[in-house]
């Protein structure tokens, strides 16, 4: 490998060049556009240099826009809320469920477990709407449809198999006889779980809700079938803006760097533990 | 004994949540089986396999089928050969690689229905980036979501730029945990380097392959957000997968039953890929946490 | 009453029988060493007692009273486990305090300060575990042990992860170290010198069951069979297959055709081989004008610290090992004679490998064991 000809090596660095400004174009030019006016937007040709402009921003944070037909109110505020507040709920809650479930099927050889187990693993690969159509009927006759508490009941869809699965691989990652050796000290099993176990397994915690947090972000079927426009979150919140009068390019542009910037940060933050993640536990980054 | 009932007291949240998961399926397959149109709620009865039935034998399904397929081959087949390809340039661990390949997940970590809507700002016949661009080497007039002949190509095009960190950060993972050993020796007695590729580098990165590329047949095959984000399915039928199709099919037609016909054939199809997928997933598991 | 009684003890693992049925009884105070071959369960044994793992069938006592109803934290237990188990998190100090503040004492900074001089390992109490040596990991394992001052003490190998020196040290300051507790002791080791030094009584294990359970000098002197003598002694004991014979003077055995009398051999089955066990420093290099001499052929030497060891061979062909005290002079090769203390010979049963009984060994304890 240390013997590459100069032409492979030059091939090597066009290659990666070329790979590099398809992925990361599309964002940069996302984010040049948030800080142009519709009409440097619709100039051609496109320019790289422009005086860059905040309104776009304004305009969404401030939820008025004022255009020549009058003033028109913008709920993206309000999405960009409610992605926050789904996200971090349906997190707290699948890591409240799924910790200790993680820790029972690492430490205990139980069937039930590891059918438990593996119905979460197929959940995270049946098709979402045959979960999701039944349950927006269910849902209407249980009054669930349009609540917060039935969109955080599906997120675990997502976020439940992600945590029972990494952090069941940092429980079993731990040596059984630390556990023994604190009880034997006299500790009851519960002070052994939260002062040994959980701890120790902190990292994989961590990792698991970064990642279930990111995912649930980026969620964007489940609100679309079961929550109105009050519970939408910048997902699907974003898509209807294009639908909507009176809004400009630019603006829908500011909307998408707002409603991807968590998660990008999130997972430059965490992207020791994408790779482990991403795989359910299977590949170590 | 306590040490007996605290397992399936711990799991018991997660058991029913499992329950709760399982009852829609159940009640998805039951609905399967029924004429059931919320138009036409006096219509209702059940019909044993009518709704398969009907969907074997119309051509509308079929072309479903098609498309499906064709949007998960060509999807999954230039993702493994660009994210295997942006692997191999960025396996040895130097700085630089490291920070490329932390830039490459980007793309994965946006939401895919985000994604397409950044995709159809830069592809606007109007003002589009993409659209300027090709329109510079002569191409005009292209029409890209917008016409039948071409949406197709362009929701595969987003899938590829979501996805394909995703292949290859796996296999940049893989490629870093393979054993040193079989590579100096090759280099020592001086093999070719095309030989340790296809002998050495290709079988025993396999399993990461087979991993990857299984995780992406799956969720390919029911991509519901970047062509619903896109598309909606059209124009026509020409992006219509299963998951836009069995979605229509229930909110625009009310169809119920053929809405979760549609959903169980796709998820037989998951089904036994994901059987596949649990048994390479599990030896690699087994390799990087010991024994499960 | 006993310390610590295991009654009838049977445990499984699917279809893997570890123990049949396993009893042992020990004093309280008593210092016992398991000792055994990898994987004869000596471990698992500790675990059953610490409430790790239930028996199938069987009890389990400490002062009389049941404990298999008891959670491991109820049990009054201290462990030092083979792999130190330390928690990884937390510096030296906690990891030796824990089983003070799990009993609710809220300062337990003396004691801990105290066990920690005691080990020699006060200057490193605040390090993390990563940040000890293996020795000082070792002792703050022995340490977390003892500070709890628990009735009983289950020491799991715990001088196997560390380096020989250590161990030689550990094995001289343990017996004295734990001789100020007030513990019954139950000491799980693969070497037979710390069996030896550590145990008032030692319970060899083996396939698991229990082979013999006695004094060192009783595994030593009259082990229950073969392969426990075998087990013990360094360098290993010599061992012959020979055919007794009988004659009106009584019973003996014949080494390069010198007749070697059996004291109260009648006893003996004649007419069938055993095997004849003779522990290297049994046999001594005599003159050759001395009573029943025995001719043999020096064929090789090595010093052995404080002992040197010979490779001798018979005039029939036998090979046997003679040591002696380093400094006593001896032939370094060639032709000399050997005497052999009757009293001090074993006889084992050469099918099932029992040893065969003689006389009451106690007239022949004496000598030194290692």
């Amino acid at each position: 490998m240390d013997h590459t000809s100069p032409l492979e090596t030059i091939f090597r660095r066009v290659a990666l060049g070329v790979i590099l400004v398809f992925f990361l174009f599309p964002i940069f030019w996302i984010v040049l556009m948030s800080f142009q006016t519709n009409e440097q937007i619709l100039r051609i040709p496109p320019r790289v240099f422009f005086s860059p402009t905040l309104s776009n921003y304004k305009a969404l944070i401030s939820g008025e826009l004022i255009t020549t037909v009058g003033s028109l109110k913008l709920t993206f505020m309000h999405n960009l809320w409610n992605s926050f507040f789904l996200s971090t709920t349906s997190v707290l809650v699948a890591l409240v469920l799924g910790v200790p479930a993680a820790y029972a099927f690492a430490r205990f050889k139980f069937r039930l477990g590891e059918d438990i187990a593996f119905t979460l693993l197929s959940i995270r690969f049946a098709p979402p709407l045959l979960i999701l159509l039944p349950l927006s009927l269910l849902f209407n006759e249980i009054g669930l449809s349009d609540t917060y508490i039935g969109l955080i009941w599906v997120y675990q869809l997502i976020c439940l198999p992600l945590i029972v699965w990494i952090v069941r691989g940092y429980f079993e990652d731990i040596s059984p006889d630390i556990e023994h050796a604190y009880r034997i000290d006299g500790h009851s099993w519960a002070q052994t779980f939260f002062r040994i176990a959980v701890p120790l397994a902190r990292p994989g915690i961590a990792a698991a809700g970064l990642l279930s947090f990111i995912f649930a972000w980026n969620n964007f079927v489940f609100a679309l079938i079961l929550g109105s426009a009050d519970k939408q979150p910048v997902t699907v919140g974003a898509l209807a803006f294009v639908t909507a009068a009176g809004i400009s390019y630019g603006q829908i542009a500011a909307a998408i760097v707002l409603s991807i910037l968590p998660t990008l940060a999130l997972a430059l933050y965490a992207q020791r533990y994408l790779v482990e993640g991403l795989s359910l536990g299977a590949v170590k980054g | 004994m306590n040490r007996r009932v605290l397992p399936y007291l711990l799991s018991l949240p997660a058991l029913i949540v499992c329950i709760g998961i399982i009852v829609p399926f159940v009640i998805a397959i039951y609905y399967s089986m029924q004429r059931y149109n919320l138009a036409l709620p006096y219509l209702r009865g059940f019909i044993w396999f009518g709704n398969y039935q009907s969907l074997f034998t119309s051509s509308e399904f079929w072309k479903t089928v098609t498309v499906s397929l064709l949007y998960t081959v060509f999807t999954v087949g230039i993702e493994l050969f660009l994210g295997l390809g942006t692997a191999l340039l960025l396996r040895r661990p130097t700085t630089f690689n490291n920070i490329a390949a932390i830039l490459l997940l980007l793309p994965l970590m946006t939401a895919p229905a985000i994604a397409s809507l950044m995709w159809k700002l830069m592809t606007n016949p109007g003002f589009g980036i993409l659209s300027y661009l090709i329109s510079l080497v002569g191409i005009t007039n292209f029409k890209w979501a917008s016409s039948p002949t071409t949406a197709l190509f362009t929701v595969i095009l987003v899938d590829i730029w979501v996805y394909t960190p995703f292949i290859m950060v796996l296999l940049i993972a893989g490629l870093r945990a393979l054993p040193r050993q079989p590579f100096e020796a090759a280099e020592l007695d001086g093999v070719p380097r095309t030989f340790v590729f296809f002998r050495i580098t290709l079988p025993m990165l396999m399993p990461y392959i087979i991993t990857a590329v299984l995780f992406r047949l799956i969720d390919s095959i029911q991509q519901f957000d970047i062509i619903y984000a896109m598309t909606q399915g059209g124009p026509g039928d020409s992006t219509l997968v299963f998951q836009v199709a069995a979605y229509l099919e229930f909110f625009q037609y009310t169809n119920v039953g053929r809405s979760a016909a549609i959903l169980m054939v796709l998820w037989v199809i998951t089904y036994v890929l994901s059987l596949v997928f649990v048994k390479n997933w599990r030896r690699l598991r087994e390799r990087a946490h010991g024994a499960v | 009453m006993s310390g610590l009684e295991l009654r009838h003890v049977r445990k499984a693992f699917g279809a893997h029988e570890v123990f049949p049925d396993l009893s042992l009884e020990v004093e309280h105070g008593e210092h016992v060493a398991i000792f055994g071959p990898s994987g004869c369960g000596k471990t698992l044994l500790l675990r059953l007692i610490a409430g790790i793992y239930d028996p199938d069938a069987g009890d389990i006592l400490m002062d009389g009273r049941s404990i298999l109803d008891l959670a491991p934290d109820r049990r009054g237990i201290g462990m030092a486990f083979q792999n130190f188990a330390l928690y990884p998190h937390m510096s030296a100090f906690d990891n030796i305090a824990s089983p003070l503040s799990a009993h609710g004492n809220s300062a337990p900074t003396e004691h801990v300060r105290e066990i920690a001089g005691l080990l020699k390992i006060d200057h490193v109490l605040s390090h993390a575990p990563r940040a000890l040596s293996n020795g000082q990991k070792q002792r703050t394992a022995l340490a977390r042990a003892l500070v709890g001052e628990p009735k009983l003490l289950l020491l799991d190998d715990p001088l196997r992860n560390v380096d020989a020196k250590l161990r030689y040290e550990m094995r001289l300051e343990l017996p004295k170290l734990l001789r100020g507790f007030d513990a019954t002791v139950l000491y799980v080791t693969q070497d037979y010198k710390e069996a030896m030094a550590l145990g008032h009584r030692i319970a060899v294990m083996s396939r698991g069951t229990i082979r013999q359970f006695g004094t060192p000098e009783e595994i030593y002197y009259q082990p229950a069979d073969v392969e426990i003598a075998r087990l013990f002694g360094d360098p290993t004991i010599n061992l012959l297959q020979l055919q007794p014979e009988k004659s009106e003077r009584g019973v003996h055995i014949r080494l390069s055709e010198v007749a070697v009398p059996l004291p109260d051999g009648d006893a003996l089955p004649t007419g069938r081989e055993c095997t004849v066990g003779l522990r290297p420093e049994v046999l001594a290099f005599v003159d050759a004008d001395v009573p029943a001499a025995i001719p043999v052929t020096v064929e090789a030497e090595t010093p052995l610290n404080e002992k040197v060891v010979s490779l001798v061979r018979t005039s029939c062909g036998h090979e046997l090992l003679v040591s002696r005290p380093a400094g006593t002079p001896a032939p370094a090769s060639g032709p000399a004679h050997i005497g052999v203390d009757p009293g001090r010979l074993l006889l084992f049963d050469p099918s099932s490998g029992d040893r065969i009984a003689l006389q009451d060994a106690v007239s022949t304890r004496g000598g030194s064991t290692t």
